[in-house]
């Protein structure tokens, strides 16, 4: 037991020092910043405008309100900009495969998935952060949400729990490197289906696209399922206050899966020729 | 130290086809070729020992040493550091070890290079007056304080070596391996990695593990090489017995008054150019004073000089079989 804090205690010393490493990089670089802080929140700006447009022509969206898909949209990229600033490496994980960068990680005495994510800590994301929870507010008072503790709660829990099946979705494409030796970088097309299946219900998709996204791929618990839970919007297959920690489990699940097949991967790193 | 027992690491090649239709038939039915990176290797390594690796491109001495260091994984053995096995306790056995690999850099390109120090003393969890302490030490041999504030990559490939060396000794390991530190380094980065690594060895008593293809690496640093070929332990051991055993001649340089050079029955001529002839033969049979009075006495002589068999006679021998 006291060994394990001691651990915890270790890997939190480190990641200060990667922050704070991470922070004087951007330092180092100040003219990228104001790229990303242009960029980056329009991207999602320009997204939302564009769901303005369909409400405002066709009424509602897979039985939802604009109010509401405001919400579901706002959290979507909330959980987005966290996977970002965590996980988003994991999108390159084949050109560290190919290029021998684990070797660094290997010779190191902590995780090597740790390292790999956190010595290359993306606090560009924050920029993602930005426009996710103007929207986020914008759809709690277009709802009129009461803030109980439990909606707080359930809120923080879906962010969690929704981060952590993004990070594992992107471990699980990432590794496919180790069995491939290809640098695939699957970013853009991952980037795309979560876009179009976290910031829209997947109630507006035939039955059997939302099978596979209960079931199969998991990312209907990333957004819709907590979110129909938080703002009671009924749904043909889930339904009820419990579903946010359902989404935890998933994530922590997903994480669990995704890591293993990460390690299983690992055993047949290559390192690379010189 | 460190016992290195029946290691094996085979690769799986595809075999590949010419053309489209190779690359369809390869696509379809795939034909993998084995390839044995390593070969059933075992030795020891003693504490203290600077040992060299030497063999061709693609003879398995990045593999082996990667495999030693905990970054590949071996097929079948063992590499047991300090008596734990480093595949299956990596995180405890990495903290007794350094690594610098060759090209690659294990320092932050954008920061100043006390950064990455200071990152390697949060992960090495190296406390604050150790800390100063070996950097005093390091420093005096490679003198890197009056680089701290530089960053990194404005560094020249010299200095950011130096840099690598420094870190991967920060935490004080009992081994360091090094796999082709001084590729690409002028004489003088070359001459002050030498130096650092004689000094850490006799200062600290650190074993270091290193592969090279510069022989004067070997010749300076070494007492012991272990040379690989085809993934196979071919030689290990002392550098002057194994250049007495595989080279066990040296060769006699003659220069005459005229182009004619008589031969000797206890030599062979392996070279005749001009005024000059060499003359190799084995040092149990003869003497080079003995050869120089019977050459002397047909014709006479205007110099002599004697080339010892080296090193790279050894690997001539080990790599040619």
């Amino acid at each position: 037991m006291i060994k394990a804090f001691r651990e915890l205690g270790h890997y939190l010393d480190v990641t200060l020092q990667v922050i704070k490493m991470a922070v004087m990089t951007i330092i180092e670089y100040p003219a990228n910043i104001a790229g990303w802080m242009i960029s980056n929140p329009l991207q999602f700006i320009m997204g939302f405008a564009i769901i303005k447009f369909v409400v405002e022509s066709f009424g509602e969206v897979g039985g939802w309100n604009y109010g509401q898909l405001a919400f579901l949209y706002g959290l979507s990229v909330i959980s987005h900009a966290l996977s970002m600033i965590f996980f988003v490496q994991g999108w390159f994980m084949g050109y560290y495969v190919i290029e021998g960068e684990f070797d660094r990680y290997l010779t190191r005495p902590l995780g090597v998935l740790y390292q790999f994510f956190f010595t290359n800590i993306n606090i560009f994301g924050i920029t993602d952060l930005i426009p996710g929870i103007l929207v986020f507010v914008y759809g709690c008072v277009k709802c009129a949400v009461h803030v109980t503790p439990l909606f707080v709660l359930q809120v923080i829990v879906t962010l969690i729990g929704a981060t952590l099946i993004r990070g594992g979705i992107y471990i699980f494409l990432g590794s496919t490197s180790f069995h491939t030796r290809s640098a695939t970088d699957f970013g853009q097309y991952t980037q795309e289906i979560m876009d179009k299946t976290t910031m829209y219900p997947i109630s507006m998709y035939p039955e059997s696209l939302q099978f596979i996204l209960t079931y199969l791929i998991p990312i209907g618990w990333v957004s819709f399922y907590p979110v129909s839970s938080m703002l009671g919007i009924e749904n043909n297959i889930y339904n009820g206050m419990l579903l946010p920690f359902v989404t935890l489990l998933v994530g922590i699940v997903m994480m669990c899966l995704a890591g293993g097949y990460f390690t299983l991967g690992l055993a047949k790193y290559e390192s690379a020729g010189n | 130290m460190i016992e290195v027992r029946n290691l094996s690491k085979d690769y799986k090649l595809k075999h590949k086809e010419p053309g489209l239709k190779g690359a369809i038939k390869g696509l379809l039915k795939p034909r993998f070729e084995t390839v044995h990176a390593v070969k059933d290797l075992s030795f020891e390594i003693r504490e203290g020992e600077i040992v060299g690796f030497i063999g061709p491109n693609g003879a398995g001495k990045s593999t082996t040493i990667k495999m030693m260091s905990g970054i590949l994984t071996p097929d079948k053995g063992s590499v047991l550091i300090n008596g734990e096995d480093i595949t299956k306790h990596r995180k405890a056995v990495v903290q007794n070890i350094g690594v610098v690999f060759g090209q690659r850099t294990q320092l932050n390109w954008d920061l100043r290079l006390g950064e990455s120090f200071e990152l390697l003393k949060h992960i090495y969890q190296i406390k604050q007056d150790e800390y100063e302490k070996t950097l005093d030490d390091l420093d005096a041999i490679l003198s890197v304080r009056e680089l701290l504030n530089k960053p990194v990559r404005q560094m020249s490939l010299g200095q950011r070596v130096k840099g690598d060396l420094v870190a991967s000794m920060l935490h004080s390991p009992k081994v360091l391996f090094l796999d082709e530190p001084t590729i690409g380094l002028d004489v003088s980065s070359k001459y002050a990695l030498r130096k650092f690594i004689r000094e850490i060895n006799r200062l600290r008593k650190t074993t270091v593990i290193l592969t090279t293809h510069d022989l004067g690496d070997i010749q300076e640093l070494c007492e012991r090489i272990i040379i690989i070929n085809h993934g196979v332990l071919m030689e290990d051991g002392n550098l002057s017995q194994i250049v007495d055993r595989i080279a066990p001649y040296k060769t006699l340089v003659v220069e005459f008054y005229d182009e004619t050079a008589p031969e000797h029955e206890k030599c062979e001529m392996t070279e005749h150019a001009g005024n000059i002839a060499k003359y190799r033969f084995m040092k149990n049979d003869t003497t080079a004073a003995e050869i120089i009075a019977d050459l002397s006495a047909i014709k006479s002589i205007k110099d002599v000089s004697i080339e010892e068999a080296g090193i790279d006679d050894i690997i001539r021998v080990a790599y040619g079989s």
